[in-house]
């Protein structure tokens, strides 16, 4: 049996939430770095200039970051791999998996681009090897290089991996490894917390009824269903 | 113009007028309130931490914690506690079950954090080697081993035992014994007591008491001894990374909520319109235009855009003005675009406007200026009363041939001038004859997600009788920081 559960009225909630005290700082730092980790480097710099905020990280490398991330979107890979060796050798060295996406999407764009003498020769000898190490890298080495065999690839199953989102997933996997190689988390702090007050919101929903907000875009207290 | 004339001319703002005002002068007042803390805390030697960010941990988290042992309650004189509180030895022989040395710490363990911990290194097992770590509650029977008794827990060194509200325990750790340090500790995420040894958890146990509960140790067979830390050594068992540990858990869950995808984006442009930073908003909308993929995000409906483009520009304008010191300027533009605002010249924005204006002239050292430009502004203020406390921490900084080193020091400082800049933001937005409640002028969305966040937490807390953390901003914020 459902125990009853504690009503907050809305007045009694508006309350307590103007006795939160929320540093003005601290939302500056929240926005901040999410301008940073999102790579909005021109907006970082507005930003440190008129809200006095110190990024937390070297704001140079975000161009540098951005070019990499920009490249593997255009489908410039080798141009990425480079800038990504330029920036810090060690990031490949130490990532074998994110080197073998990189290879795996220049295959993509060879295929892409109808090169298929030049992308029969880079799978071979790039790719095979690696794959001999790994099982999952074959597995994906398989798939990628049966591309080949579809004349129409835009119906066949795997023709996802031409799809601009493998691209995507493929530049964001390389952002992240950048950030990480610069000591800064990978993702942004901001969509965290809104996970948490979804989260934290259903924690108490389960002993309260109270004014939540259910829709982030405007953050409207919503009157409790009693 | 007298204070009663000003009141009734600008009857219709001044409900919102007061409400934004006294927002920021409460702001001002929390300020002021933590360097003099912090002043008192750290002494003149000290001084320059004060412009560093005050202490993170908010009032109503600090617990008192335990720090020694009970000595007025503890043990029916079977045992015998050091003079430093901290060790308890047993110096006779025992004969039964009821002449256990068991003492309570102090107070009971805080409960408004993640986790409590404590640890006991076992000087001498003696003859038998019953020592035992555990939680007891206030009403504690003190001549039995802790776990004995309903109500509370013990791990027992000779049989690695776990006991809880009887006397059979049940299979749990190690036998630990001379030389070895054993922890206990509670963690309220999970509702679990649990207890280390040499460094590593050896088992965990459900709590299944609710409410406080004391650290304990016993001695029990002749020449036992063991000494307490409550935290004032450094632990054997690395705490910090058990609790990033924890934390690590919860946020796994957390990440596997959905939220919509551009949801950060939409708050950080909002943020960016609400405060009047439109350099930055105009460079986020033309680097998340060429983004790739391009931000789906939808226009805001006109409604709620219109409201936060209102006047930009001019919020822009003054924002720098007085970020840059230059509030006599600010004053002049106040003037010209909203004399509402600044009408009557006895309101709490003007106060904020006086004061900054003051405080930048000690900054550059215009010392006399300055003197006489309190004896001009202030005085109207000194006598509505509700501002004496301030003036008195502006006047205060002529007193120090180091202003900025003394514990008024905070007013040189960038926060107070954001104070000034976002209170007289807010009462421009207020002018807008589309704003319908005056908290929209206050609060921006970013603000109010995260004050429902904190008061969800808080909630969540005292239904749970108190057990649990807050939310830390401040330790989310720096969090992931390495080096």
């Amino acid at each position: 049996m459902a125990t009853s559960k504690k009503v907050i009225t809305r007045e009694e909630w508006e309350k307590r939430l103007n006795d939160v005290k929320i540093r003005k700082e601290d939302m500056n730092r929240l926005v901040m770095n999410f301008l940073v980790t999102e790579g909005y480097v021109e907006a970082a710099e507005k930003f440190r200039k008129e809200s006095g905020t110190d990024p937390d990280i070297d704001l140079a490398t975000i161009t540098d970051r951005m070019a990499v991330k920009k490249a593997v979107q255009a489908g410039n890979v080798e141009d990425a791999i480079e800038k990504v060796n330029d920036l810090n050798p060690e990031i490949l060295d130490t990532n074998p998996q994110l080197f073998f996406h990189l290879q795996q999407q220049r295959l993509i764009e060879l295929i892409r681009n109808g090169k298929v003498e030049e992308a029969l020769e880079f799978a071979q000898e790039e790719l095979a090897p690696r794959g001999e190490e790994n099982q999952s890298f074959l597995e994906e080495l398989e798939k990628t290089v049966a591309l080949l065999a579809f004349e129409d690839v835009s119906n066949c199953p795997i023709g996802e991996l031409l799809d601009v989102s493998q691209r995507l997933k493929t530049a964001s996997e390389v952002n992240a490894a950048i950030l990480t190689s610069q000591s800064h988390e990978k993702d942004p702090k901001l969509p965290s917390l809104l996970k948490m007050l979804i989260w934290a919101q259903n924690q108490l929903g389960e002993k309260a009824v109270y004014p939540r907000i259910n829709d982030l875009s405007t953050a409207t207290l919503e009157d409790p269903a009693v | 113009m007298d204070a009663s004339l000003t009141l009734s001319l600008s009857h219709t703002n001044s409900d919102t007028h007061d409400l934004i005002g006294s927002y920021f002068l409460q702001q001002w007042r929390l300020k002021s309130r933590a360097a003099a803390a912090k002043y008192e805390s750290v002494g003149v030697a000290g001084s320059q931490l004060l412009m560093e960010v005050e202490s993170e941990e908010s009032e109503e988290d600090k617990e008192e914690l335990p720090t020694e042992l009970d000595t007025l309650n503890s043990s029916g004189g079977f045992s015998i506690v050091g003079s430093n509180k901290l060790s308890v030895h047993y110096p006779n022989v025992n004969l039964h079950g009821h002449d256990v040395g068991v003492v309570q710490a102090n107070r009971p363990a805080p409960s408004k954090r993640l986790v409590y911990y404590f640890e006991m290194y076992v000087n001498n097992a003696g003859t038998k080697g019953q020592v035992a770590i555990g939680f007891t509650t206030s009403g504690f029977k003190l001549r039995r081993q802790p776990g004995w008794e309903s109500n509370s827990y013990g791990y027992h060194g000779d049989d690695g035992l776990l006991y809880r509200g009887q006397g059979k325990g049940e299979a749990f750790g190690p036998v630990y014994s001379t030389g070895d340090t054993v922890g206990g500790g509670i963690n309220y995420a999970s509702q679990e007591l649990f207890f280390t040894k040499n460094g590593a958890v050896v088992g965990t146990v459900f709590k299944d008491v609710k409410g406080p509960l004391f650290p304990t140790v016993a001695v029990h067979s002749q020449n036992e001894a063991v000494t307490i830390n409550f935290g004032k050594n450094p632990f054997v068992f690395d705490l910090k990374a058990y609790e990033a540990q924890e934390r690590a858990k919860q946020n796994s869950t957390i990440e596997k909520l959905s939220i919509p995808q551009d949801a950060s984006y939409g708050i950080v442009r909002s943020y960016l319109q609400h405060y009047g930073y439109e350099d930055t908003l105009r460079t986020f909308d033309v680097e998340s235009r060429s983004t790739l993929p391009p931000i789906s995000f939808v226009q805001e409906n006109g409604f709620t855009e219109d409201m936060n483009m209102y006047s930009l520009n001019q919020r822009k304008v003054l924002r720098q003005l007085i970020r840059s010191g230059q509030i006599g300027d600010a004053f002049g533009k106040l003037r010209e675009w909203y004399p509402q605002i600044v009408q009557g010249g006895a309101s709490a924005i003007c106060f904020l406007l006086h004061c900054q204006n003051f405080i930048e002239l000690v900054r550059v050292g215009k010392l006399e200026e300055a003197v006489l430009y309190g004896r001009t502004e202030f005085e109207k203020f000194y006598k509505l009363g509700d501002y004496d406390d301030l003036v008195k921490d502006c006047a205060a900084l002529l007193a120090y041939e180091q202003p900025q080193k003394s514990s008024v020091g905070y007013l040189l400082g960038d926060s107070q001038r954001e104070i000034v800049a976002d209170a007289v933001n807010a009462m421009v937005l207020s002018t807008n004859p589309s704003v319908k409640y005056s908290r929209e002028c206050l609060h921006s969305r970013l603000d109010r997600l995260l004050r429902q966040l904190s008061a969800c937490f808080l909630e969540k807390r005292a239904l749970n009788g108190d057990q649990g953390e807050a939310l830390h901003l401040h330790r989310i914020l720096n969090s992931g920081r390495k080096g």
